[in-house]
């Protein structure tokens, strides 16, 4: 069962895509976590979350980005000029950070010079940077707009009825994600961080209903499996977007077990589920910008601070690794504040810039990995790690 | 940092610099020349500014004053307001206990100033935890208030949300790192139309209410009033420049726009910016008839016969400015009568701000960054543009060459220059010099 999702994790045009399209139906790619997946679906159309994975150039990308952009809407752009999203029938970028806002006009103004690489149904969309009432309803008409534009363009109806059946279908994608992440949490860990990444990954590249029956399965064999994680260190991976099983099986060779994350397209989505019974396009909106914990949402740091401590503590975290493309200021300025309050509650740390991609640099990161190894499993940590559970360190952090 | 960088305050040292400044044309010719020796590193500034007369002095006089108001604004009890350049400044000068403070403003003080400009404040913000790729035009004064080297702002405002990534992000890293509380003004992608401006308003009222709650003070209506009124005279003078400024040759010297931009995003609403233009716009209106003029990269520009004409940094969009004729549903008016036809004003005077206006959105939507470059274009009829931001501009440079390649086939020969405004580290001044003067000959745009 797990081979299915790795397939869905590691190819673009996965079996289920594959089959989606040849049943006729219709694949909609979106680039970040503020599209709300069930409109999509609600549509009768296959949500695909775009990606940059198994990039061997960056021709494409460079000639329309500048030099000084993240490198995952490069690749998103060198997939998209090279024909590799071809099958897409749609695709929504959303103002994520400033270098994938721009993934709008460069896939574009690429498909220029090289045609038929657009999708038909092609849309920017704003999302607020902020979580206030009027940012809210702002997001909500910005979602009414969205759903116009797709129901004249695919020619659906998107009702009431299947918006609600969708929340509710996604809700227990989710329940059955935070089912894994207890396992995850265990003391004996049943499954890799690699393992488990191909998994959140496939979340977003494969249809809903046949994901959570796939997820509910490997959760009853993972319940029964051996552990993975004895004699491993427990690390934590935080920062920019990783959709990079090498990477986590990287820092798994280490003699580590990834055991939690808060990366996108990693464990970012799911911790909190949709409100079933309001209206739901306005429990979309107030899900979606206000349960967000990507940096991008400014001055909601201390939120996203509890939310982190708290998934260290359930899941006993021994280090966490804080990693950042290279030019995702975001990710990399808080990555420095991470470090610092994490540092002082006695969790290690290890800030990790990188580029996105073609595991390039596995020499140099494998380095890095085994010198962080080496300082955590010094006899001083454990005595921090005491530190950082003690009510009294607790309270002086939450009070900061 | 080096210990002799830590010795004395950032801000006291700006302010020490500008104020005595200011002061050299107040004695002799002979004085001055005395006193240039004294300020090696601030010397050549200093000429150039001063070679100006008139409106040199009275640059110099308000950059004195802001920076004054910054050093003394605890002594006075008054809080300090830390932001970044792209806030409507207005609405602070409207308070009386209030002093804003700017991050850009103030690195461009210590660029322009200090031996090795900022590059210490810039590196120590690196230290402290920011990514070196982020922007150096808030690392350059950011880097001193981290190290304590500064009054402690009070609050901190950040008009950059859904503008820059970087420039937003550097606030929210000060307010964590300092524990200072932060305000964000956030911008939807779109300028014009309902939805947005009650977003713009509703955003705005929040804005007063947390400067309200942390100055313990009410936003004073008459002040408020007068405040745009004065705005609004600066506004028309600008308009008259602009006008003016289509001539050729153009009759503005090229360091005019320093004068202009930072006036505007430093002393809006201020008499001394005001008693500033005034000044200007004699000195333009004179040279509509004859013309010279120098300073050192505003000097080179003008020796090479070029008239700089900024788009980005300096388009406000005032009613009436000629280059938003036939895009009035872009500009802002300044409407005194009540106070929420005020507090909309404010709301529309600052999303129309240099870089707030035309980056919110994709570059080509309408008024957006190419539209604007093209109707500027029209009108003034540049021979050539030059593209230059900061390392950290993810969002000019995720643009720019498709903004090229559009303005090449306009007709408007276009220059990518891949330098850093505010740390020639990046790249020197002769690195830019050659370039553009390269770009120039290969282009056939002098011989």
């Amino acid at each position: 069962m797990i081979n299915n999702m790795k397939e869905a994790a590691r190819s673009l045009q996965n079996d289920f895509v594959q089959k989606r399209k040849k049943d006729g139906g219709k694949v909609v790619g979106y680039s970040c976590t503020f599209i709300p997946e069930e409109i999509l679906h609600a549509a009768g159309l296959l949500p695909f979350r775009l990606r940059g994975i198994g990039t061997t150039s960056m021709s494409i990308g460079d000639s329309y980005f500048g030099a000084v952009n993240c490198s995952l809407p490069k690749c998103m752009l060198q997939l998209a000029g090279q024909g590799s999203y071809r099958f897409l029938d749609g695709a929504i970028i959303t103002n994520g950070c400033d270098s994938m806002r721009r993934l709008e006009e460069c896939w574009r103004k690429a498909s220029e010079d090289y045609p038929g690489t657009l999708p038909e149904y092609y849309k920017y969309f704003a999302v607020p940077h902020k979580s206030v009432d009027y940012s809210v309803e702002f997001y909500k008409e910005e979602l009414g707009g969205m759903m116009e534009t797709l129901e004249q363009h695919f020619k659906v109806k998107i009702s009431e009825d299947s918006l609600r059946k969708s929340i509710r279908l996604y809700n227990e994608g989710r329940t059955c994600l935070q089912k894994l992440d207890e396992l995850r949490q265990n003391r004996d860990v049943p499954i890799s961080g690699e393992d488990a990444m191909a998994v959140l990954i496939a979340a977003h590249a494969m249809p809903q209903e046949q994901f959570i029956v796939i997820l509910k399965d490997l959760i009853e064999k993972l319940k029964k499996a051996p552990s993975l994680s004895d004699g491993k260190k427990r690390l934590m991976l935080m920062g920019s977007a990783s959709d990079d099983m090498d990477f986590i099986r990287t820092i798994e060779e280490a003699g580590a077990i990834v055991v939690a994350d808060t990366v996108c397209y990693g464990s970012r989505t799911y911790s909190v589920l949709v409100d079933e019974q309001s209206d739901p396009v306005h429990a979309l909106s107030s899900h979606y910008l206000t349960h967000s914990i990507c940096p991008r949402m400014l001055g909601y740091y201390k939120t996203r601070r509890a939310y982190v401590m708290d998934v260290i503590r359930k899941a006993n975290v021994d280090g966490v690794i804080l990693q950042n493309v290279r030019f995702c200021d975001l990710h990399g300025s808080e990555n420095g504040i991470f470090e610092r309050d994490l540092e002082s509650a006695g969790i290690p740390c290890m800030r990790l810039e990188r580029e996105y991609g073609p595991l390039s640099e596995t020499g140099r990161i494998s380095m890095r990995i085994d010198a962080f190894m080496e300082r955590i499993t010094d006899p001083v940590f454990p005595i921090n790690k005491v530190m950082y559970q003690d009510p009294e360190v607790q309270q002086h952090l939450h009070s900061k | 940092m080096k210990q002799e960088t830590r010795e004395y305050n950032f801000d006291w040292m700006l302010w020490s610099s500008v104020t005595s400044g200011s002061k050299v044309m107040d004695g002799t010719r002979k004085e001055y020349q005395a006193l240039l020796r004294l300020i090696p590193n601030f010397r050549s500034v200093i000429d150039a500014l001063i070679s100006q007369g008139e409106p040199g002095r009275l640059y110099m006089k308000m950059g004195a004053e802001y920076l004054d108001d910054i050093k003394t604004v605890h002594e006075k009890g008054k809080k300090l307001c830390f932001g970044t350049f792209v806030a409507a400044k207005d609405l602070f000068y409207a308070f009386d206990n209030v002093v804003p403070a700017w991050a850009e403003l103030l690195t461009v003080y210590g660029t322009m100033m200090m031996r090795r400009g900022t590059a210490e404040y810039m590196d120590y913000c690196c230290e402290a935890g920011f990514t070196e790729t982020s922007c150096s035009a808030q690392r350059g004064s950011v880097g001193a208030y981290l190290a304590g080297l500064t009054e402690r702002p009070d609050f901190l405002i950040c008009g950059a949300p859904g503008i820059c990534d970087t420039n937003a992000n550097a606030m929210q890293f000060m307010s964590e790192y300092l524990d200072i509380p932060l305000f964000q003004l956030t911008f939807p992608s779109n300028l014009t139309g309902k939805r947005i401006t009650d977003y713009q308003r509703r955003d705005y009222k929040a804005l007063i209410a947390f400067i309200e709650e942390h100055t313990g003070s009410c936003l004073d209506e008459d002040k408020l009033r007068s405040v745009l009124e004065e705005h609004k005279r600066q506004d028309e003078i600008i308009n008259e420049i602009f006008d003016l400024s289509r001539l050729k040759p153009c009759p503005m010297p090229p360091i005019f726009n320093l004068f202009l931009y930072s006036g505007k995003l430093q002393s809006s609403g201020r008499k001394s910016f005001t008693t500033l233009l005034e000044s200007m716009l004699d000195v333009v209106r004179e040279n509509a008839d004859h013309y010279t003029t120098d300073g050192r990269f505003w000097q080179w520009v003008d020796s090479q016969d070029i008239s700089l004409l900024p788009t980005l940094i300096f388009t406000f969009f005032n009613k009436g400015i000629n280059y938003a004729e036939g895009r009035e549903d872009q500009t802002y008016e300044m409407n005194t009568s009540t106070m929420d036809a005020m507090i909309d004003s404010l709301a529309d005077i600052n999303s129309r701000m240099p870089m707030v206006k035309q980056l919110r959105g994709p570059y080509d939507a309408t008024g957006m960054w190419r539209d604007d470059l093209f109707f500027m274009s029209k009108i003034m009829q540049p021979d050539l543009a030059v593209y230059v931001g900061s390392m950290g501009c993810r969002n000019s440079y995720g643009a720019n060459k498709l903004i090229q390649r559009d303005a090449e086939r306009f007709g408007l020969p276009t220059l990518l220059l891949f330098a850093d405004a505010f740390d020639d580290r990046v790249a020197s001044w002769e690195f830019c010099v050659d370039k553009i003067s390269e770009f120039m000959h290969v282009r056939g745009i002098v011989s």
